[in-house]
């Protein structure tokens, strides 16, 4: 590789880039043609997103800058310098998120019905009557009032709450000293509470940080309360394990989780109108710097808007709901294991449901000829059917190996939790492996069958969580072919401590192979540019700033290749560079749904046509320290059905938004095309799926042969 | 379709493994698990002659898990064996105790014999152009961490076989110091070697023809791969393709190579003694041509089973390979080969009319045969002793597919026909057989001294015999011969006491004087 292709100048800073995906996804909570609803939504996701950066990325930079780390990234940037531009970029986004709320959501939202009471002094007599009373019945019971004096230090604020801060003087003593004090605003009780507004006959709330203000007095009873401002902290939460040392992971981790409260403020929130002595101690008990400070316009904590979001009624200003379409070949039988034997299933969710793949483990788990099941979960949602099913099997007799990745983010006290009960039920848990995520999604089922022992196996883009599975955009493949059994075996034994196999049939793993894999179908395609062959990229995924693979990318770009890209989040790689990024094109979808499938494709003139799928991105973690799998897509017509998405995918002209050369993204210019948006018409082509099925052989219109 | 799924665990001198197969008539032997823990028992043995704790503890727990993964594939049986690294251990029986208690598996020691049978078996029933290659001349070489066994071939026929004990693994623990304080360590590897290459040499190799190397040991994928980058499934390669890699690999050093050829860091330590191995191989035979083999013992393990379950018929006689293989022993020893001859066809003649009376079985039979083709090579260093030496003989000999046991019981049965018979009690000190192998001994023994009775002048006076039962206590052997009988005859009923008081039948010579 020949290193011009990896000039600083041709890289993008990859938490700039992420920060540009953010404001993309505020973009639609912006954009008016969305429904009003959703664009609450949007906006919640934007603050969520920002909360997990800066609790996982800042801090990390942080981690960087406190140890002196002099080293740049791809793009030439130290980790100051990147601190320095993020926040000077997030104060602008965050400015931008208020004013969205504040001057079109708020009035929009007014229209629609909906009040939103953000001040307790604009409450009518009834309401404010009302609020007291809840306040007394509900509220105080809970709340844990802390002043601070010589006496009494200052408590722990912990991450991501919310608090309210005041300033007190003790009554009738008029030289009295201020003082501090804080609440927590209590997590456990709804943000929202409804009121009644019966002038208005309207659907009013407000949030429970008002209400507590409004009657902070009840709290301090021998004080003045001089003023109350809500704020929020953001601590460094990244888990930075060694793995080498810790003996004992699964202890390691939780130690880890009691200690995260403890970590360094590197955020803190407050109102914008707050009083100057009160921010002053703040910002002293926190040590926070001036740029970590973010005064809010508004109500903190936006993620509340996803509560609002599900207020009852308003259907008008949502989205209809969808719903999940069963898979065609599956529907209707009984039998999971048949319906494989007789070919490879594809699924693509949430347009499909997500229950062939619970019902895979299911039946599995109550097969008579079932002798083992092995499964890789990384994210599983709460009360998870597939850990439900997997205990049944293991009680079923059935051998059960479950490798529980640990080290998945701010999951781990959930993980720890059901791995145990997987143990209990008889289950083989590995708790992860010393310095690697197992980020891949396969499950083996071994079933011993009249003709020989068969492997069913199902490989996924996506987690097998089956609430995510409604919102992400995945894909899987079910199929019973030997040479993939073979492989998903050797995956299990290497996953369980033993030698890697001696060779692969299909599949490529990462850390070891997969980014030569990678590499090499890259470069394949340039050696039949060069070549003066047709040759051609596309390639769908989360985040790309791998710098070798986006050098190989522009040495194939340089050579001739067409390179599409469909790259959802942080993409470091610049398109536009004469001579160097001409060919290639990056689009982002942003939807209702998250993207989040991975699919490769390789033209690979003079033979057939490569599909691919992944749990992989291309950056340097799923390459160099995840267990990844990248599988490929061989049936023609289920190769056709993945090559069909990538095709309506770039055809989007509605919510896909093009990577400009400045490294901004713009809407599709549509240029005569017609208006497509690709979810909305992955939905329709879902059922369509199914119809097709069920219409009868012959139509309802009697068709009249030609003459021969 | 009707098949079963087989286990095997090998507990090798660098590597356990675990084997997992289905077998049926239709498939064939067919792999559906490999699992490979990488372990350097040998290490412990052949420095300290003991298997360590921690090694112990390590082995155990793997074998556990073993056990788990052959449920997770419906084994229906397997078979669990180890060889040198645990052989040549002084804590063996202990340890075998130990697994057995911890993991419930009976971890079976394969003689060097026993070993190399089995992998040869696997060989020559899997692959297909097996037999082309022999009739070429061919070597089958495997190289193990603790020894090599080198198999000639002439002529389709399996000529000899020959362990040296210098694998691997056995090469890096003799060399950890020197491996520390040389620059040269390669070619002390090479010193070290061919002092034994050099005396198997004289004694085997010299007028031989060997074109073809069959080899089988560790990272010969990688080098197959390496070399047949842009042909997969080649496995053929030429010796100056080798020693040119290997050229490379003296200038580039062990962990470059270890990298271009694809082998795990961890997985490298015995890269440097197994590439001289095979250089110093290739040399001495004078091959031209390399085969890569993949069998290992597990393969060997499953297509044994194959053939006891009668799942798989073999193309191949395999007893044929055994028996030859005695053969070329007794040839070496310059025995009476008209003698054996006679001997072979009346024991075994014998021995098929007893079936009833001795309740032995086909193994039996060979054991018997081997013995009859061994009988009289002691003469060969002192004829008075014969029978003593006969037994030292066969006690040094490795003779392919038997293993120590039944080793042992020839040399026993060679013994007692010249020499006295033994009590139980007096063979089974220092040994490994237990009582029911000495009835069988005495059996086989009592069959054996009729048939060397027989043919007492070694003139082959008696060609053919014809057994008859005239009651439950007497048998008659019928022979027709114009020669004079008279030496036989007269010692014949000092001979057959024996098989009398083994059997309670009285053997009586019947002589018909006509063609």
């Amino acid at each position: 590789m020949k290193d011009m292709y990896k000039d600083p100048a041709y890289y993008e800073n990859r938490e700039l880039s992420w920060l540009s995906f953010d404001e993309r996804i505020l973009g639609e909570a912006r954009d008016k043609t969305t429904p009003l609803f959703e664009r609450l939504k949007f906006l919640s996701i934007t603050a969520s997103n920002l909360d997990e950066f800066f609790m996982v990325r800042v801090a990390s930079l942080l981690d960087m800058v406190n140890a002196d780390y002099q080293g740049k990234d791809i793009s030439g940037m130290t980790a100051l310098e990147q601190l320095d531009a993020i926040h000077s970029r997030v104060h602008s986004m965050v400015r931008l998120q208020y004013s969205t709320w504040q001057r079109s959501l708020l009035p929009g939202l007014k229209q629609a019905g909906l009040t939103v009471i953000q001040d307790h002094r604009k409450l009518t007599r009834e309401q404010a009557a009302f609020v007291d009373d809840y306040f007394m019945e509900n509220v105080y019971p809970v709340l844990t009032p802390m002043a601070v004096d010589s006496s009494r230090p200052f408590p722990l604020i912990v991450n991501k709450t919310l608090n309210l801060g005041a300033l007190l003087k003790k009554k009738n003593e008029k030289d009295a000293e201020l003082e501090f004090a804080t609440v927590q605003v209590p997590s456990v009780l709804p943000r929202i509470i409804s009121i009644p507004n019966r002038e208005q006959e309207m659907h009013s709330v407000i949030l429970l940080e008002e209400i507590i203000a409004r009657n902070m007095q009840k709290l301090f009873l021998s004080y003045d309360v001089l003023c109350v401002h809500p704020y929020r902290i953001m601590r460094n939460a990244d888990l930075t394990i060694d793995e080498d040392e810790a003996g004992d992971l699964l202890k390691e981790i939780e130690r880890q989780l009691r200690r995260r409260q403890w970590g360094e403020v590197i955020r803190l929130e407050v109102d914008k109108n707050v009083d100057k002595r009160l921010l002053k101690i703040l910002k002293k008990e926190f040590a926070v710097k001036s740029d970590g400070i973010y005064p809010i316009d508004g109500p903190l904590d936006l993620t509340f808007l996803m509560k609002l979001y599900g207020l009852k009624g308003f259907g008008a200003y949502k989205e209809p709901k969808y719903t999940l379409q069963p898979v065609p070949g599956l529907s209707g039988r009984s039998d999971i294991f048949e319906a494989i034997r007789e070919g490879d299933i594809l699924l693509h969710h949430p347009y499909q449901s997500f229950d062939p793949v619970v019902d895979f483990v299911r039946q599995a788990a109550r097969d008579k000829d079932v002798l083992a099941i092995k499964q890789t979960l990384y994210r599983v949602s709460g009360n998870s059917p597939i850990i439900a099913a997997l205990a049944q099997a293991a009680e079923n007799g059935k051998q059960v190996s479950v490798l529980v990745e640990l080290k998945a983010r701010f999951d781990e006290e959930n993980n720890i939790a059901w791995a145990k009960m997987l143990e209990r039920a008889g289950c083989h848990v590995i708790y992860g492996l010393v310095g690697l995520k197992t980020h891949s999604k396969i499950t083996l089922v071994v079933r011993r069958e009249e003709d020989g022992i068969r492997r069913y196996v199902h490989l996924g883009t996506g987690n097998y969580n089956d609430s995510t599975a409604k919102l992400y955009t995945d894909m899987g493949l079910l199929t019973c072919a030997e040479p993939i059994g073979e492989d998903a075996t050797a995956v299990f034994n290497m996953l369980s401590g033993y030698s890697e196999p001696e060779s692969w049939n299909k599949l490529s793993l990462a850390p070891l192979w997969l980014r030569d894999r990678f590499l090499f179908l890259i470069r394949r395609e340039t050696m039949n540019a060069k070549n003066g062959e047709p040759a051609h990229i596309v390639a769908k995924m989360n985040s790309l700033c791998d710098q070798e693979i986006i050098a190989a990318l522009y040495e194939a770009s340089a050579a001739g290749v067409k390179i599409e890209l469909i790259v959802r989040g942080i993409c470091s790689l610049k398109v536009g560079i004469p001579g160097i990024s001409e060919n290639i094109t990056v689009r982002s979808i942003v939807g209702t749904f998250l993207e989040h499938t991975r699919i490769y494709y390789f033209l690979n003139s003079g033979g057939e046509e490569e599909v691919y799928m992944a749990s992989a991105d291309w950056m340097p973690r799923n390459l160099d320290r995840r267990v990844e799998i990248l599988f490929p897509v061989e049936k023609e017509e289920l190769k056709r059905e993945v090559m069909h998405v990538l095709d309506i995918q770039l055809k989007d002209t509605l919510k896909a938004q093009v990577k400009q050369p400045d490294g901004s993204y713009a809407k599709v210019k549509r240029r005569g095309q017609s208006a497509l948006c690709a979810q909305q018409y992955f939905m329709e082509y879902a059922k369509r799926l199914n119809k097709k099925e069920e219409e009868p052989a012959h139509g309802r219109v009697f068709v009249p042969a030609e003459p021969m | 379709m009707a098949y079963k799924i087989f286990g095997t665990i090998d507990v090798g001198s660098y590597e356990l493994n675990l084997k997992i197969y289905e077998i049926s008539a239709e498939r064939g032997v067919h792999v559906i698990n490999h699992v490979r823990h990488r372990m350097e028992l040998g290490s412990d043995t052949y420095e300290t002659g003991n298997i360590g704790v921690r090694m112990e503890d390590e082995l155990c727990g793997t074998l556990l898990d073993f056990k788990k993964i052959l449920r997770e594939f419906g084994a229906d049986e397997y078979r669990a064996c180890a060889t040198s690294a645990i052989r040549e251990a002084h804590n063996t029986p202990v340890l075998l105790d130990r697994i057995y208690v911890e993991t419930g598996i009976r971890l079976e020691i394969l003689s060097n014999a026993e070993q190399r049978f089995l992998g040869y078996k696997s060989i020559a029933s899997n692959e297909e152009r097996f037999r082309d290659y022999i009739a070429e001349g061919a070597a089958i070489v495997d190289v193990g961490g603790g020894s090599i066994q080198i198999s000639l071939f002439d002529e389709g026929n399996l000529v000899t076989t020959q362990n040296i004990r210098m694998g691997t693994l056995r090469l890096k623990e003799r060399l950890t110091e020197v491996e520390e304080r040389t620059v040269r360590y390669a070619s002390v590897i090479e010193e070290l070697l061919d002092n034994e290459l050099k005396t198997y040499r004289k004694l085997y190799l010299k007028d031989r023809d060997v074109n073809n190397i069959l080899m089988m040991g560790s990272y010969l994928g990688n080098i197959n791969q390496f070399i047949h980058e842009k042909q997969p499934g080649e496995n053929k390669f030429a010796k100056k393709e080798f020693l040119r890699l290997y050229d490379y690999f003296m200038e580039t050093g062990n962990q470059a190579i270890a990298q271009r050829l694809g082998i795990p860091a961890e997985n490298g330590t015995l890269l440097t003694p197994a590439m001289v191995i095979y250089k110093r191989l290739l040399e001495e035979t004078g091959a031209q041509n390399v085969i890569i083999l993949h069998n290992d013992l597990g393969d060997g393990l499953a297509y044994d089973y194959a053939e006891r379950k009668k799942i798989i018929i073999p193309h191949h006689n395999f007893e044929n390979d055994i028996i030859e293989s005695a053969r070329r022993i007794a040839k070496r020893y310059r025995t009476d080969h008209a003698h054996t001859h006679t001997m072979e066809k009346m024991a075994l003649t014998i021995f098929d009319k007893m079936k009833k009376a001795h309740g032995l079985k086909k193994r039996e039979r060979l054991l018997l045969q081997i013995a009859v083709i061994l009988h009289d090579c002691g003469s060969y260093i002192n004829m008075s002793q014969s029978s003593e030496c006969s037994y030292n003989i066969i006690m040094a000999s490795e003779i392919i597919g038997i293993s120590d046991r039944e080793r042992e019981m020839i040399a026993n049965i060679v013994r007692f026909n010249s020499g006295d018979i033994l009590s139980f009690e007096e063979v089974a000190a220092g040994s490994l057989l237990v009582q029911a192998e000495y009835v069988k001994i005495a059996k086989l023994t009592a069959i054996l001294c009729v048939a060397n009775a027989l043919d007492r002048s070694h003139q082959q006076k008696i060609k053919d015999i014809r057994i008859t039962f005239r009651d439950e206590h007497t048998m008659n052997i019928h022979v027709n011969s114009l020669e004079d009988l008279t030496l036989e005859q007269s010692l014949f009923r000092e001979k057959t006491e024996f098989f009398e008081k083994v059997y309670s039948i009285r053997p009586v010579l019947k002589i018909k004087k006509a063609v």
